[in-house]
């Protein structure tokens, strides 16, 4: 922006340049001066000024002012409590007057120590208080969901965690009651606050009032550390921060990427990481023995076992990914397989396109396009979408995705008229059946949207590390194999593999199984070998997220066992192939081949993305879809499901009930009342599952999430 | 619950949300004078809302009660105008009629009494509102007549 469109604002004497419209905490922040705020957030929309901790006083208005609700003009001259008295007296006031019924018991908060009305008040404050009178009291803490506590006693109404539930979130469900002094957070008739993204009001709590359950006591400020890395549950990849205290993670905390998260974490990525702990993590390797279960065998003895299961396949070897390691483990693993035994055939729980690279965009232009087809849903996504919607963006459910792929591209259709016409559209995929990408890249194509740098498509895989691995494994070897048949060794990598029932049917074909998992419920029964697995908070490495953005995932904590890449490294050697165990020297090999040899320590704590590339550009599929009676099933996986989040108590009241999901019409056709028990049929087999009327579903499709659905798929039947 | 009713409301504003307050006095006419929790949600049913958004509505608003009311709403008005000419006595004098506490409810389910702020007739002060209507101006003496004709009216 040239100087011609800045305003001059003097703050404190100090003269500053500011595009007009900059708001007047930040224009204070440009001129080195810093304005205290509460409830100032400017990520939960327009100011409300309620906290009244930003008071200054501003030449031309009698009244002390907001400062956050306000915004830079043309020679407005403003004095903080730095330089004026009013204000300082003002802020003084203020905080006085926040104190009032605030317990002070920060020796016994979660919050004290890294607590902005602490810090503040040490600060600013009266440094001594006149209040001689009792202060209000509150049953606390009352649990608003099992994940957050409430203090009542210690909130000081700035209303940042109500915003967020009506404002960002949309969920509707945290408010404040009543009025004025009687004012409290609350939910409705103190039912949980059931909401995909209610965690972040934990982190917005400018105060100790909103606390984790899991954090409760667990540690203080000066005894934690902040690890930098990127949540590895989603492909999104948020970037989080872990805390640990004396090796554990304690909790997660977000890291503001301005286009991937904007600081807001999922109850997955928040939540979930006690599974690190779960009660039946595997820390030794195992070896199956006749009757009797499970052995415990040395590492040694392990390496020894897996060299001979690996050697008497004879190359006749399947590895099942899971679609979480990281770059650098599938790439160790691809050369121990690939280059160490011949063994080319992986599996990833779905495939990944790279056709999708020449419509590429960060997640954030998602808020600011003005036109998005989307299909189903995803966390964090989905804020971004809302977003959009609230800045005018016209959204619209394509339903079932490939038809609607085929819809849109006809040049006929209304909406595909105006996703060619528009300059800020965006494509959004989430589901199966996608092929990676390939079909909303032939979509995007065919809308002309390779032109446009401001028109993308996203698809939502179902793994957080599909692409990186995809690439990595291809990157292993340039040589091809046939598929083995039969299968000598299955080899299962991970837990998402372990629990896939493509995979368990996989194994059945083969003569032997080694299974590398976290969790013994996902090991026992069909592995020979069992090698312990790690969490992604307990490796170095890169992922890949949706949007083609190389991430640093960094090591918060040490595993209870060796993690894979140290022993991938240590069997290679046993087949005269050389593979690192360390992640920056396997990076190093890989970034060669495919990442134009980015340095490791490049790849950056907020990772920019890359640029859009060619791909070879797909058709759409032209066969029209089989034509079957009744409704189509969408089978889905719910945010809150997998083996992580199944072994995380707090979580578990957030995992979907056995319900079927109807739409009104298709509801009302059969007479079935929300609630009610119906029984849904396909091709004999039924299951009674809870009806639930979701009004944003299109007519003729019903959702059952896939741990409910059971043998069910393709087309159903739902009746009372 | 008259859902359609709420539904017409709701077309006659631009957001969902303005709609709340007078379906939420629809609301209360048909459950006798409260809104109970299912009243609530079924409000927010018809508009698309979450519960909670509605309650945070109804639990702001001094004429929408959360609590079950008596069949007579007596309402006293204790603000500035009426205060200089005597509404804590008139007040009282209900009391001691009636024989409940400012907030409460009679044990017969008759009679609510309740203090309320300026009910914007300072010009002929003390207010007295009496369901719905205004009796004004008030004095002691009067109270006993008041209370008679109502429960001559039942």
């Amino acid at each position: 922006m040239s100087a011609t469109e800045l305003v001059t604002v003097t703050v404190d004497g100090r003269e500053v340049h500011v595009p007009p419209g900059t708001g007047l905490v930040e224009t204070a922040l440009a001129a080195g001066v810093e304005i205290p705020v509460f409830c100032y957030e400017p990520r939960l929309g327009a100011a409300v000024g309620a906290c009244r901790m930003c008071l200054c006083e501003i030449e031309g208005m009698p009244k002390l002012q907001a400062a956050c609700t306000l915004t830079a003009t043309n020679g407005m001259i403003v004095r903080t409590a730095q330089t004026s008295e009013r204000a300082a007296e003002g802020q003084e006031a203020t905080l006085e007057f926040i104190l009032v019924n605030h317990p002070l018991d920060c020796p016994v908060c979660d919050k004290g120590g890294e607590c902005p009305l602490q810090d503040l008040t040490f600060r600013w404050g009266p440094g001594n208080t006149r209040m001689t009178f009792p202060k209000r009291t509150f049953e606390k803490p009352i649990p608003i969901s099992p994940a957050i506590a409430l203090d009542r006693e210690r909130c000081i109404l700035c209303y940042r965690c109500t915003r967020f539930s009506e404002s960002v979130a949309e969920d509707g469900q945290l408010v404040a009651l009543n009025r004025g002094a009687e004012s409290v957070i609350a939910t409705f008739e103190d039912e949980p606050y059931l909401a995909p993204f209610s965690g972040n009001v934990i982190e917005l709590c400018p105060v100790g009032a909103l606390t984790s359950t899991q954090y409760r006591f667990e540690a203080r400020p000066w005894e934690i550390q902040n690890v930098p890395t990127v949540c590895g549950l989603c492909p999104v990849g948020c970037n989080i921060q872990a805390t640990t205290r004396e090796g554990k993670v304690k909790r997660i905390l977000s890291r503001n990427h301005p286009e991937v998260d904007e600081g807001w974490l999922c109850d997955k990525g928040r939540f979930a990481f006690t599974h690190l702990r779960a009660r039946d993590r595997i820390a030794d390797p195992l070896r199956r023995v006749r009757r009797r279960g499970f052995d415990v065998l040395s590492w040694d003895d392990a390496l020894g076992e897996a060299a001979e299961l690996l050697m008497q396949a004879q190359g006749r070897i399947v590895t099942a990914l899971s679609g979480s390691e990281t770059v650098e483990q599938a790439y160790a693993l691809g050369r121990l397989m690939r280059a160490g035994l011949g063994a080319h055939t992986g599996v990833l729980p779905e495939e990944t396109s790279p056709a999708l690279d020449a419509f590429r965009l960060p997640l954030s232009a998602i808020r600011d396009a003005e036109l998005e087809p989307v299909a189903e849903r995803a966390p964090i996504v989905e804020l971004w979408v809302k977003a959009a919607r609230r800045q005018g963006a016209q959204v619209e459910q394509a339903g079932d995705a490939l038809e609607g792929c085929r819809r849109l591209a006809d040049k006929r259709n209304a909406l595909g008229k105006s996703l060619r016409e528009s300059e800020r559209a965006i494509l959004i995929w989430s589901g199966e059946e996608g092929a990676g990408g390939a079909h909303l890249a032939a979509l995007a194509k065919e809308l002309g949207f390779a032109g446009k740098p401001a028109s993308g498509a996203f698809h939502l895989p179902c793994t957080p590390n599909g692409r990186g691995i995809a690439d990595a494994w291809a990157a292993a070897s340039d040589d091809e194999g046939p598929n083995p048949e039969p299968i000598g060794l299955l080899f299962v990598s991970g837990d998402e593999a372990a629990a896939d029932p493509n995979v368990r049917a996989l194994a059945e074909r083969a003569e032997r199984v080694i299974v590398n998992a976290m969790f013994q419920g996902l090991a026992v029964g069909w592995a020979d070998l069992v090698l312990p697995g790690t969490s992604y908070l307990e490796r170095d490495g890169t992922y890949v997220n949706l949007e083609g953005r190389l991430q640093r995932l960094r090591r918060a904590v040490i595993p209870p066992a060796p993690d894979e890449l140290a022993w991938i490294s240590k069997l290679a050697e046993r087949f005269a192939v050389e593979v690192s165990p360390h992640a920056s020297a396997v990076f190093a090999e890989v970034s060669e081949r495919i990442y134009d040899g980015l340095p490791f320590g490049e790849v950056g704590e907020e990772a920019p993305l890359r640029t859009r590339s060619e791909a070879p550009a797909p058709q759409l599929p032209s066969e029209p879809a089989a034509e079957g009676k009744g409704l189509r099933l969408v089978r889905y996986r719910p945010l809150f499901s997998g083996p992580a989040v199944e072994r995380v108590p707090e979580l578990q009241f957030q995992r979907p009930a056995p319900e079927v999901e109807l739409s009104p019409g298709d509801a009302g056709r059969r007479g079935i009342a929300p609630g009610e028990t119906v029984t849904v049929t396909h091709n004999g087999t039924s299951l009674q599952l809870r009806a639930r009327i979701t009004k944003s579903l299109r007519e003729g499709i019903v959702r059952i999430a896939a741990e409910h659905a059971g043998e069910l798929g393709g087309t159903v039947e739902v009746a009372k | 619950m008259n859902l359609d009713a709420i539904a017409a409301i709701a077309t006659e504003y631009p957001e969902r949300q303005s709609a709340i307050l007078p379906a939420l006095r629809l609301a209360q006419e048909e459950h006798g004078g409260w809104l109970p929790p299912e009243a609530i949600r079924e409000v927010a049913d018809a508009l698309d809302l979450a519960p909670a958004q509605v309650e945070a509505v109804a639990s702001f608003y001094d004429m929408l009660h959360l609590a079950p009311v008596g069949k007579h709403m007596v309402e006293v008005c204790t603000n500035l105008s009426c205060a200089l000419v005597g509404a804590q006595q008139v007040l009282q004098a209900f009391e001691e009629q009636l024989g409940v506490a400012p907030g409460e409810t009679s044990e017969d389910g008759r009679f609510t009494l309740r203090a309320i702020e300026c009910a914007g007739g300072c010009g002929r002060a003390v207010v007295v509102v009496v369901d719905e209507r205004y009796r004004e101006p008030v004095r002691p003496e009067d109270v006993p007549g008041i209370v008679e004709e109502l429960k001559r009216g039942d």
